[in-house]
């Protein structure tokens, strides 16, 4: 009886994930094998799209790209949303209000904020080059978003964004950590330095496991925020993953008449899938001694 | 044991009201009220004889909304037949909703065609050439375009309006620089554009400029003036051929490439917009860029501008129009092949296209239309600066060509980027187009072989051969 119960209740979601979730990837995973465009007969091609995915020198330039945006993103936000909570773990003057503050970039969707940040950054008449020009920093402006320096500025937006998150994160974490162990440190001389060492890093081990595993797959798969800036562009300098794959089954060509590419794009789907979930699991073997507490 | 049964009772049904909600809020909710409608109207029927005939109109068309909607109002109250046409105005996300209800048997009767060759292909028309009068025949004769309205003889829909492609410019900033009239040829172009800035950059202000954010900054020079240049094709399909050659690009590459490294264009071309470029034209900080004859309407609603500025026909190789201006447009509304009511789709669509109202729409400035009837008629539309991008005999509708089937199987980087990124970046230019040909010739066998596109070689195809069938002057 109370097994019908657990069966009765499971239903709903059960259901809702196959129609949504299970459906429509296995949906894709047929496709993989098909080249088909959403019209006509799908035709059956075998491996053939995924030769293609091997061959594609613009699919490999965005994994390219995502590692190096994943990585840039990942080494400053980590450590600084750790610096973050530590500070704001303490009984500081309005720290409740600093949490707030630094969380805020978390509730705003990407693509709003990455107009805001257009007006910003823009050269020709962006309010940051425009404050560098009036008080004689640079003579000429700054191309923030062309093809120099475009990564590092969608870079820097990612990090403003995501640092709150992990911060907010770190804090759950830090606040589980038992005062007495602080206190017993104190008693044994150890200073602010060697209590961070050798109390608050290895306790907060499993969460900053879990934490680095999300921040490492939400790098991987973000594309929204560059979408909004610069499209992938200029000629693809910025063109992550994600953001490829996306324009394979929704094209958003404004000029010439692009056609979706279903078959093509689900191989290019696995194959990034394949990547993320590899990556994660690599980082998590490597990283399983994190999860050791002594 | 009773009170689990009571319990398990109610769980389930629970989960059923769940269900029903969610299939009631769920994407059908639209769909169930005009059922409703439906059923409200047949017992009406039943009870008077005379039935109305309810056409759905789907568009994706915003900016002629409050217009259309008015004339779609009179034909409702006019009509004789007991039509009543229902417009929907739906947004960008138009393609999708469209497949998605022909998908799910939900389609509009009439609907506006974003691209012909798909829809075709995708099934969704039915040929109109059976319902067309001999003198409707006669109008569109000259309009009717293989592969963009009609399939052999099959007509399926007709031309309403379009993009016409000029050099827009501003006048006073050509003035401060002291050029006497547009640039003619490719070399005046790079020339003026150095002049421009010399004058201007202490102000702020740069000779040239086109959207390099994406490849279109690229395609919007490059596909106008080759297209003006040469008489064997557009968008890199060379139609005697059959085959691309994106030879047809080279001088215009290297003459981007020159204003680029003259410092002749505006700084951040690369991340430019076209939206971002209308508010710097608008600003006067651009003295030339290329674009349609939607721009009239854009500097009087959306950026409204104090520049003085006009349009004038593209410079080419020489300084003389070679092939045709090309004009993007060509299909408009359809009858969707799945009607119920065919014979009154075809009396809404009678109406839209009935030259009295074209030339309405033309004059009111919803578009430059492209059915001779309505464009000799003397009439023109009612905004500021449209009178550069009316239809002259060199612009001209191209017939379909099978870019967008080779693009969707191509392996690398489009033409457009690749061009955009040499122009801002430079490289062996004989070298990129050597690849480009390649990968594109590649890509339209193998869509040929699996007969994604019917498009062949025509040896005997001269871009001049479509001249003066817009307009005669």
């Amino acid at each position: 009886m109370r097994k019908l119960h657990a069966y009765v209740f499971i239903f709903p979601s059960l259901f809702l994930t196959l129609i949504f979730s299970i459906y429509p990837l296995m949906w894709a995973l047929r496709f993989m094998f098909y080249d088909y465009q959403g019209f006509g007969t799908p035709v059956f091609i075998g491996l053939d799209n995924f030769a293609r995915v091997m061959r594609d020198a613009e699919f490999w330039s965005s994994v390219k790209n995502t590692g190096i945006y994943a990585l840039g993103k990942l080494i400053v936000t980590i450590p600084l949303s750790l610096l973050l909570a530590i500070i704001l773990n303490r009984s500081l003057k309005g720290r409740t209000f600093l949490r707030a503050v630094y969380y805020l970039p978390t509730i705003f969707s990407a693509s709003v904020m990455s107009i805001v940040f257009f007006i910003i950054f823009n050269s020709y008449n962006g309010i940051l080059n425009q404050f560098l020009i009036k008080y004689d920093i640079i003579s000429q402006p700054i191309s923030w978003l062309g093809a120099d320096h475009a990564m590092l500025t969608t870079v820097i937006i990612a990090i403003w964004g995501a640092v709150g998150n992990y911060m907010l994160l770190f804090l759950a974490g830090l606040q589980g950590i038992p005062e007495d162990l602080y206190e017993a440190a104190s008693l044994d001389g150890a200073g602010e330095y060697e209590k961070l060492r050798h109390v608050t890093i290895p306790l907060l081990g499993p969460v900053m496991q879990m934490i680095i595993m999300l921040a490492i797959t939400i790098s991987l798969k973000g594309y929204e925020s560059i979408m909004v800036l610069t499209g992938g562009g200029p000629y693809g300098k910025t063109e992550v993953m994600y953001l490829y794959l996306f324009k394979l089954l929704f094209p958003i060509s404004p000029e010439s008449q692009t056609l979706q590419q279903i078959g093509y794009g689900s191989a290019v789907g696995f194959t990034t899938a394949l990547m993320v979930g590899g990556i994660t699991v690599i980082y998590f073997f490597v990283s399983r001694k994190l999860n050791n507490i002594y | 044991m009773v009170k689990k049964w009571i319990a398990a009772a109610v769980s389930i049904g629970l989960v059923f009201s769940l269900a029903a909600c969610s299939s009631q809020a769920g994407p059908t909710g639209n769909g169930g009220a005009a059922d409703q409608t439906n059923e409200v109207a047949n017992t009406d029927s039943s009870q008077s004889t005379a039935a109305k005939t309810k056409i759905k109109y789907w568009t994706p068309d915003r900016h002629d909304a409050e217009f259309m909607k008015a004339k779609i109002d009179a034909f409702n109250k006019t009509n004789t037949d007991n039509i009543e046409v229902e417009m929907t105005v739906m947004g960008d996300n138009y393609p999708q909703a469209v497949d998605i209800a022909f998908a799910s048997k939900q389609a509009p009767d009439v609907l506006q065609i974003n691209d012909f060759s798909t829809y075709i292909q995708k099934g969704y028309l039915t040929p109109i050439t059976s319902y067309m009068s001999e003198e409707m025949k006669t109008t569109f004769k000259d309009s009717l375009i293989q592969n963009k309205n009609t399939i052999g003889d099959d007509i399926y829909s007709l031309p309403n309006t379009g993009q016409t492609w000029r050099l827009i410019y501003n006048k006073d900033l050509f003035q401060q620089a002291g050029i006497a009239s547009p640039p003619k040829t490719l070399a005046e172009l790079v020339e003026d554009a150095k002049k421009l800035t010399e004058a201007g950059k202490s102000s702020g202000a740069y000779g040239f400029a086109s959207p390099f954010k994406s490849g279109g900054g690229f395609w919007r020079a490059a596909n106008t003036i080759a297209g003006a240049s040469i008489k064997t094709g557009t968008e890199g399909y060379n139609y005697q051929t059959g085959q691309f050659d994106f030879g047809m690009y080279k001088d215009i590459a290297e003459a981007l490439r020159q204003m680029d490294k003259d410092g002749s264009m505006l700084p951040g071309v690369e991340s430019l917009d076209i939206d971002p470029l209308r508010a710097q034209f608008a600003q006067g900080k651009i003295g030339m860029y290329i674009n349609h004859s939607g721009e009239p309407g854009v500097y009087k609603d959306q950026f409204p501008t104090k520049v003085n500025w006009a349009a004038a026909t593209v410079p080419t190789l020489d300084g003389t129009i070679k092939g045709a201006l090309q004009v993007v447009g060509g299909s408009y509304i359809g009858i969707s092949a799945d009607s119920e009511h065919k014979e009154a789709a075809w009396k809404f669509m009678e109406y839209v296209y009935s030259v009295d109202f074209q030339k309405e729409y033309y004059e009111n400035g919803y578009g430059v239309s492209l059915i001779p009837a309505v464009l000799s008629g003397g009439t023109k539309p009612n905004i500021p600066g449209i009178e550069g991008f009316l239809p002259n005999k060199y612009d001209a509708i191209y017939p379909a060509n099978p870019s967008a089937v080779t693009e969707s199987s191509l392996e690398g980087m489009k033409w457009s980027d690749t061009f955009a990124k040499y122009v801002l970046t430079g490289g062996n230019l004989d070298a990129i187009i050597q690849d480009l040909n390649k990968r594109y010739n590649d890509s339209l066998a193998k869509a040929r072989a699996a007969g994604k596109t019917k498009i062949e070689a025509d040896p005997g195809f001269d871009a001049t051969a479509l001249l003066g069938k817009l307009a005669g002057e």
